[in-house]
């Protein structure tokens, strides 16, 4: 038996783990490619040979679920497993390879078109099934091409440097207790993920890796450890002492969080009243469920790179008409969604549109700029916008990012009109119009905020692109954690220039960023005159609590300290000192 | 060849968990089983496919038309059958 070893990192995503270890290493074999290539090999034979094993694995995955007693979830496996051997997949598959093809994006291609003739029934249960065949046409491509994930056999708190999205989504539900990463910043891609999950994350945690793997002998049991993701606290081999406090924290974290769903009912608003539209961030029409059971009232910002990643050629105008209607139908007239044009660029591997390699993707040519050479893929989407706003009865709303000159806005509206001109006269039903906004998260926006704001409906700040622009550090390196808080009052100044432009034209600004889903961070805003918040919906409560519990007078004085203040820690404990403390409901002391 | 006719009376018709189930029966036997809803007046489809199943829309009140040729065609008529008269798996 050793003792608890007691390591602190940065909050990423509330809640308490408790597991094994199960560790990721991107250089390890973890994640290995190119490994049972045969020379040689007949596409059909290597398809075959690749769906027998995917079929294998979602076998292993489901009765390991059910030997967990989560039979609901294992029957998803079960039919995934059983459409890796479907006789008219693979027959397809085969046919598309011929002699000489690829067999892996023929098999994406045959899985992508049995998708679409399942969602086209216009039946409910079956558009979900197709999310769960192209899902199977990935794992088929993923052995073809040799890649093999071992993945966590019992449920598991990931311990790793950083945890790239596509494992995590790897990872089946109910199989990821917790995040803990060595490296990463607040917004990681694997922080976000585990917000939506509503599990815990905790970055840039200094010696993890050292302490796990220290611990583990070749034969030994895995080391297990707690994890407090809300005050970013870690112990290794926690023993039963540190576990019963842990346990403890869990249900006082429960009780906040039921007190905080009880305020679902209302809409959000300040002590004294001051209606702030809270809305939900989602990533692929499959995020609405949650968003609307989290009383979210819109969307704020509908990523749409789903729709152009993960594939050989570009989404068609009809399949993204459809991914739009859906989250449109959804929230309906009264509760808009903003959806945002593809944000992609040369950090992105979309081998379709040939982008040339960059030494600096974040300040190249991506986004809108992308459009300046190429207008198709932004054209089609924007066609397929105003297609889904008509199909759906409502205006929609869009949003282009990296906005950085008046002339990207006169680009952004000459492309929505020009859209909208093509359709006119095919018989097509045209929405009558939409809301043009941009997001603001580039330093030139914000000083130029007061002209572009003449020129659109709205604006949304992306504050964590925006952070990383003032302050020169990119989110993604782990030494510069210090300068990744957008709480810094310089980003908080140009937040306020921000508003100040915004208003001069009477437009709404909203932020999207994950400083919108931190209650700190909420209060900091609403402060500086922000009109909407956007975030995931696992955020919603807690923010949605945060405001009933202040008053304008308090939020004005708080933005005022904000903007005077030297450093980021300062403004979050400003910002701490008005949240207070968990509400405990006489009745139900935790015991 | 076998040939029957029957009305799909669980909640849910030939969808995921149902369909699994109606497939798995199906690849059971050697001949070649087709399903098709005569309902929706659909092609036959591939008894052995669950996307080709599920593909058929089979929803609670159609009726469908089995169809099995080969050595064990009267089993497999019967097995079917009976799987759907027993509601496939779910409540009727």
């Amino acid at each position: 038996m050793t003792s608890p070893v007691r390591l602190t990192g940065v909050a990423g995503a509330p809640g308490i783990a408790i597991g094994p270890v199960w560790r990721f290493d991107a250089a390890e074999p973890a994640l290995q490619a190119a490994g049972r290539q045969v020379p040689n090999q007949r596409p059909a034979d290597a398809i075959e040979a690749a769906a027998a094993e995917t079929a294998r694995q979602l076998d292993s995955l489901a009765s390991r679920l059910r030997d967990l007693g989560r039979e609901q979830e294992s029957t998803i496996f079960d039919a995934q497993s059983m459409m890796a051997l479907d006789p008219g997949l693979l027959d397809d598959a085969v046919r598309r390879a011929g002699e000489a093809g690829d067999p892996a994006e023929a098999v994406r291609a045959a899985a992508a078109a049995a998708a679409e003739l399942l969602a086209s029934l216009d039946d409910e249960i079956l558009s979900a099934r197709a999310a769960d065949v192209r899902d199977v046409g990935a794992r088929i491509c993923r052995a073809l091409r040799g890649e093999v994930l071992h993945l966590p056999a019992v449920p598991s708190i990931a311990v790793c440097d950083d945890l790239p999205p596509s494992v995590t989504a790897e990872i089946p539900p109910g199989f990821l207790l917790g995040i803990a990463l060595a490296g990463g910043s607040r917004t990681a891609h694997a922080v976000i993920l585990a917000r939506s999950l509503g599990i815990p994350a905790i970055v840039g945690i200094d010696g993890l890796i050292a302490a796990v793997d220290g611990r583990s002998a070749p034969s030994a049991q895995p080391v297990t450890i707690a994890m407090d993701g809300e005050r970013g606290e870690v112990v290794v081999d926690p023993g039963a002492r540190v576990t019963t406090e842990f346990r403890e924290r869990e249900a006082d974290l429960a009780l906040r969080r039921a007190n905080a769903a009880g305020l679902r009912d209302r809409p959000a608003a300040t002590a004294d009243g001051e209606r702030i539209l809270l809305v939900a961030n989602i990533g692929t029409p499959d995020d609405v469920p949650r968003a609307l059971a989290a009383r979210a009232e819109g969307v704020g910002l509908f990523r749409t790179e789903f729709l152009f990643m993960s594939r050989q050629t570009p989404p068609t105008e009809t399949e993204q008409v459809d991914a739009y209607r859906r989250v449109l139908e959804a929230f309906g007239s009264e509760r808009p969604v903003v959806i945002r044009l593809a944000d992609i660029g040369g950090d992105k591997a979309i081998p379709y549109l040939h982008l040339a390699p960059e030494q600096n993707p974040f300040l190249g040519v991506r986004a809108i700029r992308l459009a300046y050479a190429n207008p198709d893929l932004l054209l089609t989407q924007l066609r397929a916008i105003w297609r889904a706003g008509a199909a759906a009865r409502v205006v929609p709303h869009v949003m282009a990012p990296m906005v950085a000159t008046l002339a990207d806005v006169d680009l952004l509206m000459s492309l929505r009109d020009r859209a909208r001109d093509t359709l006119v006269g095919t018989g097509l039903a045209v929405a009558e119009r939409m809301v043009t906004g941009i997001m603001v998260e580039v330093p030139s926006a914000a000083f130029l905020a007061p002209e572009l704001a003449r020129r659109v409906d709205f604006f949304s700040i992306g504050t964590n692109d925006l952070t990383q622009y003032v302050l020169a550090a990119d989110r993604g390196n782990a030494a510069l954690a210090g300068l990744q808080d957008a709480l810094h009052p310089a980003v908080l100044r140009a937040i306020a220039g921000i508003v100040a432009g915004a208003d001069s034209a009477g437009i709404p600004v909203a932020v999207c960023g994950e400083l919108a889903g931190d209650p700190a961070g909420a209060l900091v805003l609403a402060g500086l005159g922000v009109d909407e918040l956007s975030a995931d919906a696992g955020s919603l409560d807690a923010v949605r609590a945060a405001l009933a519990g202040v008053t304008r007078p308090q939020l004005d004085a708080l933005a005022r300290a904000a903007l005077d203040a030297f450093d980021a820690e300062t403004v979050r404990e400003m910002a701490g000192a008005l949240l207070g403390p968990a509400r405990t409901p006489d009745a139900a002391a935790p015991g | 060849m076998r040939a029957d006719e029957i009305e799909v009376r669980n909640s849910s018709g030939l969808h995921a968990r149902p369909a699994a189930l109606f497939v798995k029966t199906a690849a059971r036997f050697t001949s070649a089983v087709t399903v098709q809803n005569v309902t929706t007046g659909a092609a036959p489809a591939n008894a052995k496919s669950i996307l080709a199943v599920m593909g058929s829309g089979a929803a609670r009140g159609h009726i469908v038309r089995l169809t099995a040729d080969g050595p064990d065609e009267d089993q497999a008529i019967t097995a079917l059958h009976d799987l759907f008269a027993s509601g496939l798996g779910e409540e009727l």
